[in-house]
């Protein structure tokens, strides 16, 4: 924790993320309207101080919506790499600690998924399922976890030949024990740096994916909802499409400053560039 | 390297079994029947004229033979006609008994995406090579602080939202830039030289957004290659025989810094084919990522089915080329492999 202060891109990233958790969990009460009271009579207002971010084509109050939005950004994000991460380190550790043909299934198999431009797949999903924040999310945990899968094993490969861990195996340790108790607590490193940036990219293909209109639906708020609606008001309203972007833009900053600045504190090679 | 290649090339059978179980499996699992879309459009369909449309797609048997009959076409490139867009041939040309030829939809659409991502891999390349090697020489003073921030903004900026800005922003309130498609109106009439002008001039800004996401990390993993490289042993006794420093850089840790980038060039492929369905929705080209939106929409299986599975395989080939490339550029692989 001290030396995340001492790291000015993770320390900038963590300032980020927990401004926007904060927001996301208090949205009820930091929101001074219902984010989907429509009010026919202050229909596309521009920013001022009773409406911060203007309101959009129905009335609506766009910081509200805001706020409220996200909510539903940090959840998919969330969701999505929980998801995405289980898969990966399950599958992960089984290759690299089973090795032989379990180890070279599961790893064409990342290749496979690796091969097939993501966006794609994520797109036929979703367009074939009714979009909702839940399939979302689902959707795009599936779609992401071999990365983490290569990292976990990768771990495991070099972790397995150790001597506390073939000393544990000698004792008659299980191989459960061995996994959840010795492998896996000293591979977190990998799997916590890609979880962080991975929840950045997550918030990206949601808020692409509401764009296009196929993820968070109305009346639901989602920054990228909210962005798709400023695009049909883009000549008289600048103020529906510039904060949504920009709230984006923040969020995913902080993910990937604190992923970045993670790495570059836990991961032992880096330490001789810092001279 | 001959051993190699024929070993690299025999491991693309399996994988690409994979990719085309997936991409048939994923549109097939899926609920929702292509004769209820485009009876949808048309009351006049009746149950019969339903059951017509299944049997001529096969879809009324089993997954197992519908897949089996996919495989046996597409192997020999047939990926079948569109259920939308008047039945127009998915991959390539074809002729019909009168000798009308009717193009292929992927045959329009690829050589249009390839053309965005190639300029803007070559751009990419470029550009990022200068800023991480900017950043790597000065490391910890201000070019190379700007230099980050620059790139953790790039990398965080949502590509869609920054295209609606810029479009309207160069299109609509200065009306310097063409906003949509990639050719003006009357592009057939113009002279050879004003038609590269005026192609130019539509591609500005989607290659522009393309590019974006690369920029970004690969300059952060040229700068990140650099300062590794930079301490290595060699470089030390390089200084030490008192080479110019401008060798130093160029000469020797830049070109051990580039290797590797071969490798992340071929695995950003579908990141970049992938990533140019929003591009190109927002600026209305026609190339494979619009292609694959409206497929999708549409639900147009065969056009899908056809997009996914040639999207890996032009995946799988780059990563080929890369692989080949790496071992042909680095010359502890090259005698490697040869031994």
């Amino acid at each position: 924790m001290k030396k995340i202060i001492q790291n000015p891109l993770a320390l900038g990233g963590l300032i980020i993320i927990v401004a926007v958790l904060f927001v996301a969990i208090f949205a009820p009460w930091l929101s001074p309207y219902d984010p989907n009271y429509i009010d026919i009579t202050s229909i596309l207002l521009p920013p001022s101080f009773s409406h911060l971010m203007g309101t959009d084509g129905l009335g609506r109050d766009v910081f509200s919506r805001m706020l409220y939005g996200s909510r539903i950004s940090l959840l998919v994000g969330f969701v999505a790499v929980g998801i995405a991460t289980l898969i990966g380190t399950f599958l992960g550790a089984i290759a690299g600690f089973y090795r032989g043909y379990i180890d070279s299934i599961i790893m064409r198999f990342v290749d496979i998924m690796l091969s097939i431009p993501t966006f794609f797949l994520i797109l036929a999903v979703i367009a074939f399922l009714t979009p909702s924040i839940w399939n979302i999310m689902i959707v795009i945990g599936f779609t992401s976890w071999m990365g983490v899968t290569r990292l976990v094993r990768a771990e495991f490969l070099s972790l397995r030949n150790r001597e506390y861990i073939l000393a544990a195996e000698a004792m008659g340790a299980s191989d459960f024990r061995l996994i959840s108790k010795h492998l896996l607590p000293n591979s977190l490193t990998p799997i916590i740096v890609s979880s962080v940036l991975g929840i950045a990219s997550a918030v990206l293909t949601e808020s692409g994916l509401s764009f296009l209109g196929l993820g968070v639906q109305a009346p639901q708020s989602s920054w990228g909802n909210i962005l798709t609606d400023g695009k049909e008001y883009i000549q008289f309203a600048w103020w529906l499409s510039l904060f949504p972007g920009l709230a984006i833009l923040i969020t995913v900053l902080g993910y990937n400053l604190l992923g970045e600045g993670l790495r570059d504190l836990l991961d032992p090679k880096n330490k001789n560039q810092k001279k | 390297m001959l051993n190699y290649l024929i070993k690299r090339l025999l491991w693309m059978i399996p994988m690409l079994i994979g990719i085309s179980l997936i991409s048939f499996f994923i549109m097939h699992l899926a609920p929702g029947d292509i004769t209820a879309s485009e009876s949808a459009f048309n009351p006049k369909a009746s149950e019969e004229s339903r059951q017509k449309l299944r049997a001529l797609y096969n879809l009324d048997k089993p997954l197992m033979t519908q897949y089996s009959l996919w495989l046996k076409r597409i192997v020999k490139l047939d990926f079948g006609n569109s259920f939308a867009s008047h039945q127009r041939p998915v991959l390539w040309e074809t002729k019909d008994a009168k000798g009308n030829i009717s193009k292929g939809m992927i045959q329009d659409a690829l050589p249009i995406t390839l053309m965005i991502n190639l300029i803007g891999l070559l751009i990419i390349f470029a550009l990022s090579i200068f800023l991480g090697v900017v950043s790597a020489v000065n490391q910890n003073r201000w070019p190379d602080r700007l230099i980050t921030i620059i790139v953790f903004i790039g990398f965080a900026v949502p590509g869609f939202w920054l295209a609606l800005l810029l479009m309207y922003w160069t299109g609509v309130t200065h009306s310097w830039l063409p906003i949509s498609g990639l050719h003006s109106a009357g592009f057939e009439k113009m002279g050879h030289f004003e038609q590269y002008i005026d192609l130019f001039k539509h591609l500005i800004l989607p290659v522009s957004i393309s590019c974006l996401g690369g920029l970004a990390s690969i300059s952060l993993y040229v700068r990140n290659g650099m300062l590794d490289v930079l301490q290595q042993d060699y470089i030390t006794t390089a200084r030490a025989k008192g080479l110019p420093e401008n060798k130093i850089i160029y000469r020797h840790a830049l070109r051990n810094t580039l290797l590797p980038l071969i490798t992340i060039i071929g695995l950003s492929i579908p990141g970049l084919i992938g990533g140019s369905v929003i591009g190109e929705s927002i600026f209305a080209i026609s190339g494979m990522g619009k292609l694959f939106f409206d497929a999708v929409l549409m639900r147009d299986f065969p056009v899908v089915m056809g997009i996914l599975t040639i999207g890996s395989v032009l995946t799988l080939f780059g990563n080929l080329i890369a692989d080949i490339g790496y071992a042909w550029a680095d010359p502890r692989i090259r005698r490697g492999i040869s031994n």
